[in-house]
């Protein structure tokens, strides 16, 4: 039965070509096209969101001649491709406008802001994403009825309850009657100064200051804030990954590897988890592109320095060069997430990868 | 033949010297299997026997839930919560693995009994290369054999079930393969540490009809080959009649007729058996209709206390010897071409069929 039976060179060629780098451009121009698309949603809302901006910056009691003025020199007189292509060139530059209920510069209020959110926001996901998929996995391998009842019991509870409010609960209980974790003080106890700033991440910045105590400070005030945030995600994701495992846990093919004399773990971790993966990968990435564009009212609660605040004071002050640029902020961190996600999406799932529909299901 | 799978059994000499050769390589003694489910307690598998000699192919047929598949499961103890295996022995080769924890059945498993299931298309996993499934079930078996070693075994194998350009489609995604071609990839994994015994679930039954043949052939081929005895699991008598040398007929959880096949095609003893093949097109008969077997087989929660069939029996219906009593295996011819009917009218339809 000796058949020549080598793949002819060009095939061999087809075939080992690597398609996720081809995939990792197709999804970058994707995403790039995506960006575009929101900065013009956002420049075309604030066009046509009532009232003059000058006249908002120069009050009602200044003259027509000072805001004819004012208008001429913001430019809001050119033709609409020059504006939307200044506040391109503009946001690009890293000018992002003058935030006129303070006065300061938007950069520098979103900088110093930003971080507070960010860490908040990656500290709430790490525990939810960590904690969900252990607990899924936990449930669903050992098939023990308390483990499951016990944890689908959680995550109904963090499901439907708002965060604020299991923010509220957990300083009264962690804070007030079991003085364990920190009031509502913020990022660091008063009198602890900030590590340099390196991230702006504080827990990361006192470990690159080799500064344990600061570090452990950061860490105790996120546990709280972290946790009401972090809770319903939490949620989500482990009912998610939960129910896929169990869906692929009865698929034939799990039956197959068990039948080559695979032990029940390998497989379960061999091939259940990788095909029961997927789903909550990409929610995983939603999830935390949610995160980021902040908790305005657990920051509230925990008197968080974070994004929050600053917005809903953009809101009500309708300080709109803050608006606009936390809105295109959060857009772009959104699609660069989503981005991360598929490409990893790509390097688990071979069908992703190749862009071919298959009909298993 | 480039084979090169006989050679390279690890324990190929003791384990065949064991036993010998006129002793089964299977033997499955009083297995029952029930499943609970909020209705009841279903009885998949009713205190079943039966032996396998070696390189033999018995057929085992019945309708759809009739515990064929429960009971290829039982074998190599892979039924899953809410079924359970409450009795019974399975020996294999000599060795009772009825008692053996999940452990041990794994060394077991894919070495000495395997299976092949029903839809190929189902039956990889999407996110894993061919190549690395098949070497899957290779290095289980040999966790100390290189990884170039195992990646040569596999292409050959893949070249044993006729796959094209094997070397160059190994690294395939199941997706980039077909259903008939994604079947020879599981005969090949299934075939991989050349068992003892096969267990084939209805291997063509999702495949088209000119795939079914190809791979009714190949399977035929390479179980020859590898001296591979073959428990078929099957509705399809048309395939039985190619395939199988011997036929259990299941009904309802039991093993109701036993038969060489050639035998069971001519004179069917139990009525089950008659009104399976009536259902059946046969060019060696000519009949003006099919004739469908009125009735469902009894829910396996509630069989029925005197003859399973006897609500549907075109012979015993009614009568109370069959409503009221269980008939028990009659024993009507022995040894080799035994055949073995449960059925209370056994030994008065033998003895017509042996007359005619």
């Amino acid at each position: 039965m000796v058949k020549a039976q080598s793949a002819t060179p060009a095939l061999k060629h087809l075939r080992r070509a690597r398609p996720i780098i081809g995939l990792i451009g197709r999804r970058t121009l994707g995403s790039l096209a995506a960006i575009v698309g929101a900065s013009i949603v956002v420049f075309i809302l604030l066009r046509l969101v009532p009232g003059n901006p000058a006249r908002a910056v120069l009050g009602q009691f200044a003259s027509d001649q000072a805001v004819e003025s004012l208008t001429n020199s913001m430019g809001l007189n050119e033709p609409i491709y020059v504006q939307y292509y200044r506040y391109v060139a503009d946001f690009l530059r890293g000018d992002w406008g003058v935030s006129y209920s303070t006065g300061e510069a938007v950069m520098t209020q979103m900088t110093s802001r930003l971080p507070a959110t960010l860490e908040l926001a990656l500290a709430a996901f790490a525990l939810a994403f960590g904690a969900a998929v252990v607990l899924a996995l936990l449930s669903t391998y050992r098939r023990r009825p308390w483990l499951d009842g016990s944890a689908r019991g959680v995550a109904a509870f963090g499901l439907g309850t708002p965060p604020f409010w299991i923010g509220l609960v957990l300083l009264v209980v962690f804070s007030e009657y079991v003085p364990f974790f920190p009031g509502p003080e913020g990022r660091l106890s008063s009198g602890v100064e900030p590590p340099p700033k390196v991230t702006g991440l504080y827990t990361v910045d006192a470990l690159i200051a080799l500064n344990p105590s600061t570090f452990l400070d950061a860490v105790w005030h996120l546990v709280l804030p972290a946790v009401a945030l972090g809770l319903a995600p939490f949620a989500f994701l482990m009912r998610l990954l939960r129910a896929n495992l169990r869906d692929v846990a009865g698929e034939p093919f799990i039956l197959v590897v068990r039948s080559k004399g695979v032990s029940r773990w390998k497989t379960f971790v061999r091939h259940a988890l990788p095909n029961a993966f997927l789903p909550t990968l990409t929610a995983g990435g939603l999830v935390l592109g949610q995160l980021v564009a902040g908790s305005v009212l657990v920051e509230k609660v925990y008197n968080w320095p974070g994004v929050g605040t600053l917005v809903t004071n953009g809101i009500l002050q309708q300080d709109y060069s803050v608006l606009q640029t936390f809105i295109l902020l959060t857009a772009v961190v959104y699609i660069g997430l989503n981005l991360i996600v598929d490409v990893v999406s790509g390097m688990v799932d071979p069908r992703v990868r190749t862009g071919s529909v298959d009909t298993l299901g | 033949m480039i084979s090169g799978l006989r050679v390279r059994r690890r324990d190929d000499t003791p384990r065949r010297a064991e036993s010998r050769v006129s002793d089964p390589v299977l033997s499955v003694r009083d297995l029952r299997t029930e499943f609970t489910a909020r209705e009841g307690v279903a009885v998949a598998v009713r205190d079943v026997s039966f032996d396998l000699r070696r390189a033999e192919k018995v057929a085992i047929v019945g309708e759809s839930g009739s515990g064929k598949s429960a009971l290829g499961l039982s074998i190599v103890g892979l039924v899953d919560k809410p079924g359970k295996v409450v009795a019974g022995q399975v020996w294999l080769n000599g060795r009772e693995i009825s008692r053996l924890g999940d452990r041990e059945l794994g060394r077991i498993r894919g070495s000495e009994i395997s299976m092949v299931f029903q839809d190929p298309m189902k039956s990889l996993d999407p996110v894993k290369t061919i190549g690395d499934q098949i070497v899957e079930a290779i290095v289980t078996h040999e966790p100390t054999l290189k990884r170039a070693a195992a990646r040569r075994r596999a292409v050959s194998l893949l070249r044993e079930v006729e796959i094209p350009f094997a070397e160059g489609r190994y690294g395939d995604y199941p997706h980039q393969y077909s259903g008939g071609m994604r079947q020879r990839v599981m005969i090949a994994i299934a075939l991989a540490s050349n068992p003892d015994v096969l267990i084939a679930d209805e291997p063509t039954t999702a495949l088209d009809v000119t795939t079914q043949a190809q791979i009714l052939a190949l399977l035929g081929k390479l179980v020859e080959q590898h001296h591979t005895a073959v428990v078929f699991i099957t509705h399809n008598l048309g395939v039985v009649a190619q395939f199988c040398e011997r036929v259990e007929v299941m009904y309802a959880g039991r093993l109701v007729e036993r038969s060489p096949v050639g035998k069971l095609f001519e004179h069917p003893i139990h009525p089950y058996t008659e009104a399976l093949l009536n259902a059946v097109p046969r060019p060696d008969r000519r009949i003006e209709r099919l004739q469908a077997i009125g009735g469902f087989p009894p829910p396996l929660t509630s069989v029925p206390p005197g003859c399973s069939f006897e609500p549907r029996c075109p012979l015993g219906h009614g009568r109370a010897i069959c409503r009221d009593a269980k008939p028990v295996a009659l024993e009507l011819q022995g040894g080799e071409g035994a055949v073995i009917a449960e059925c209370h009218f056994a030994r008065d339809r033998w003895q017509t069929a042996a007359a005619t």
